[in-house]
């Protein structure tokens, strides 16, 4: 059971002098290690994370953001047989590959994809533990029996793997942080003894521990290039020089410290389905359905304390694909009530093509919602900071999502690209908001109007704007005030130089 | 002499009768001569305002502005929508801004059909999640005006319905009604009813 690659001798006394580095303070050092963990490493995770492996027949590469130079941080192997490596400038990195596709990194993509591999790691343990930034460590000891052994495992991940296009590489070790090590330096190794790991040192470069640059650079300059340099370095001076986590680090990888990892949880979500007792043909039949299906959704949400940002119904046909409905949420809520009122008005306008012969519904993510006191006095209404979410989800139900929205200025000259169509409660306005010198109409039309209704018009101005030439959307116009007879004041204006006719484009409310 | 009785009059655990206010809970109008002629003082909170314009866009906005900056103020630790509902043009933002409304809590609402402004209204008068309602409708029944008020006064919200001045003449159960005509040299505000007041009239208000 406990093996190893015939790569390093199993027992490797890697003291030569009694240096207080690796004096073992534990006689322990058992030699069938406790837990053993499979290390995966990514080194062309953000590369991967934008590019589905259908399409690494390119080359490819993936730069830093905010970075002028645009530095290479990882390319696919097409590119790195090409002589891509990640560090270059993306200005070499063209002039070697000129074909490169290049793309700017996705931090987001990238924790979704490690996400995602966390899940794939729970196929071989439940105690998986995701290493960001590229990283998935697995507690398979216990697993070891099922698959066959540390090598069969490992084959079988990574046959998992490169089935799904990621470039991996994979070790086992008693410790996560020396698995990880292992991973790095892509020695492709499966330690199962805990006395293995000192030998290992020698063949450990210090670019696998991640520590600071200017660390690497300073133990560089003391000739030290490799682990088992590092750990003939004296304990105490190391410390003081280096700081003590570092220290604490290398003993959590040797095994001389305890160090607990998070555990990777796959969130929970809500899928249920009902099939109804008889087909209904009209939304108000499905009511019923409908009611006991998120009073089950409710009683889940309230056991874990949690709201949904939203959820699918399905409406299930006979012989019909299933009508599908998604109703989003302004804020996480858990109340059953409040969702079948939003369902029925979803429900009410929408056409059912068929019959329908079940409901199924399914929310996605659960998010932690703050339980909100029942208040006696204030009767919900005014001190609710959940009413006006409710309110925003209630309009949105009816009127559709579009017919809602709120507006927000923009800093800009043109008066039709100064304000923006903005989610509504979006984050309040740097107050206070610079006043235009020129004041603004509070109406504004959506398309500048003709105008040419001049009787009793009295006219003031003008105040001219031109702007906007860079972008292809050039204005020069001369704006002026219009006082008409009724006693509406209009900001009108007129394209220059004065060819064109008059338009109306405000009205000062 | 009076100082130990006016400290005796302050002490919060005594109660006077005539301390008690009567009428509604207002907020100003910002315009003074407005003020003197309403009852409490200000726009009636929790209640609905009908107001009757020739056309759009005479300077009832201009009217509301002041309320409007009083109320969107109010409780920054929940702060609430003013919900605009079937504007007749978009609210433009930067002057809204520079008039020092926080653009953040405007919700505009531009439903497709009619009666869905009416019922829009009443969703956002009675959520209590607005400061402010403003609503422009055409066709409204007495049944209708009679929900939005009771809305109003359920969810602790001012809602203004802005009307053209061809309904002067139907009854409302709004409880301020007021009629709007514009002038080069400001807008004049005729009461038209106003509950626990007397119609009167108020001219060149708001200059331009």
């Amino acid at each position: 059971m406990s093996e190893s690659r015939p790569a390093f001798p199993a027992t490797a006394p890697a003291v030569r002098q009694p240096s207080l580095a690796l004096v073992p303070r534990r006689a322990a050092a058992t030699a069938a290690a406790r837990e053993l963990w499979l290390a995966a490493h990514f080194p062309r995770l953000p590369i991967e994370a934008l590019l589905p492996a259908a399409q690494s027949v390119r080359a490819a590469a993936a730069t830093a953001t905010d970075d002028p130079r645009r530095t290479i941080v990882s390319c696919n192997e097409r590119a790195a047989r090409q002589g891509i490596r990640p560090g270059m400038g993306l200005a070499a990195a063209l002039a070697l590959v000129p074909g490169l596709r290049v793309e700017e990194r996705q931090p987001a993509a990238e924790v979704a994809l490690l996400d995602r591999l966390a899940r794939w790691a729970l196929q071989f343990t439940p105690v998986v533990s995701p290493e960001p930034p590229d990283a998935v460590l697995a507690e398979v000891k216990g697993s070891l029996d099922l698959f066959g052994g540390a090598m069969a495992l490992c084959r079988r991940a990574l046959a998992g793997l490169s089935g799904s296009g990621l470039g991996a590489s994979l070790a086992i070790a008693p410790t996560p942080r020396a698995a990880l090590w292992l991973a790095r330096a892509e020695l492709g190794m499966t330690v199962t003894r805990s006395d293995a790991l000192p030998g290992l040192a020698a063949r450990l470069p210090l670019s696998c521990l991640r520590w600071p640059p200017q660390t690497v650079a300073a133990l560089g300059e003391l000739g030290i290039r490799d682990l088992a340099g590092l750990l003939r370095l004296p304990r105490a001076e190391f410390a003081m020089r280096f700081g003590p986590e570092l220290l604490d680090e290398l003993d959590a990888g040797l095994g001389r410290r305890r160090e607990p990892r998070r555990r990777h949880v796959v969130p929970e979500r809500f899928d249920d389905r009902l099939d109804l007792p008889c087909e209904a043909a009209t939304a108000i039949r499905l009511q019923p359905a409908l009611g006991r299906l998120l009073a089950n959704l409710g009683a889940f949400l309230r056991a874990r304390a949690c709201g949904i940002p939203g959820l699918r119904l399905d409406l299930l046909h006979r012989t019909r694909m299933p009508t599908r409905l998604r109703l989003g949420l302004a804020r996480p809520s858990s109340d059953a009530g409040e969702l079948q009122w939003l369902l029925s008005e979803r429900l009410a306008r929408c056409p059912l093509p068929a019959p329908v012969t079940a409901l199924r519904l399914r929310t996605g993510m659960l998010l932690p919602i703050a339980p909100r006191d029942a208040n006696l006095l204030a009767r919900g209404s005014s001190a609710d900071p959940e009413a006006t979410a409710r309110l925003l989800d209630r309009l949105r139900a009816r009127l559709g999502r579009d017919a809602v929205f709120g507006v927000c200025p923009v800093p800009e000259h043109r008066p039709e690209r100064a304000w923006r169509i903005a989610e509504p409660g979006g984050r309040p306005l740097p107050a206070p908001w610079p006043a235009t010198a020129p004041p603004r109409p509070l109406w504004m039309l959506a398309e500048p109007q003709p105008f040419d209704d001049w009787q009793g018009v009295q006219v003031s101005g003008p105040e001219r704007i031109e702007s906007g030439w860079w972008d292809g959307h050039d204005v020069r116009r001369d704006y002026y005030v219009a006082w008409t007879r009724a006693g509406v004041r209009l900001w009108i204006f007129r394209e220059r130089p004065p060819a064109g006719g008059w338009f109306l484009h405000g009205v000062f409310g | 002499m009076t100082d130990p009785l006016a400290a005796l009059l302050r002490h919060p655990r005594l109660w006077r009768g005539g301390s008690v206010t009567p009428g509604p809970a207002t907020v100003p109008t910002g315009f003074r001569r407005l003020d003197e002629r309403l009852p409490g003082g200000g726009w009636p909170l929790s209640a609905l305002t009908e107001i009757l314009v020739p056309a759009a866009g005479v300077g009832e906005i201009r009217l509301l502005l002041p309320a409007l900056c009083t109320l969107a103020a109010d409780r920054p630790e929940a702060p609430r929508w003013i919900a605009w509902l079937a504007p007749p043009h978009l609210p433009y933002a930067p002057a809204l801004a520079a008039a020092g409304l926080d653009s953040s809590r405007m919700l505009v609402v531009r439903p497709r059909a009619g009666f869905d402004v009416l019922w829009a209204m009443e969703q956002a008068l009675g959520s209590g999640a607005c400061a402010a309602v403003l609503g422009w409708a055409e066709a409204a029944g007495d049944t209708v005006l009679r929900r939005l008020a009771l809305a109003a006064e359920e969810g602790q919200s001012p809602g203004f319905l802005f009307r053209p001045p061809r309904h002067r003449d139907e009854s409302s159960p709004a409880a301020l009604r007021l009629s709007l005509s514009a002038h080069a040299d400001g807008l004049d505000v005729e009461i038209l009813k106003c509950r626990g007041g007397m119609p009167a009239r108020v001219t060149r208000l708001v200059r331009p």
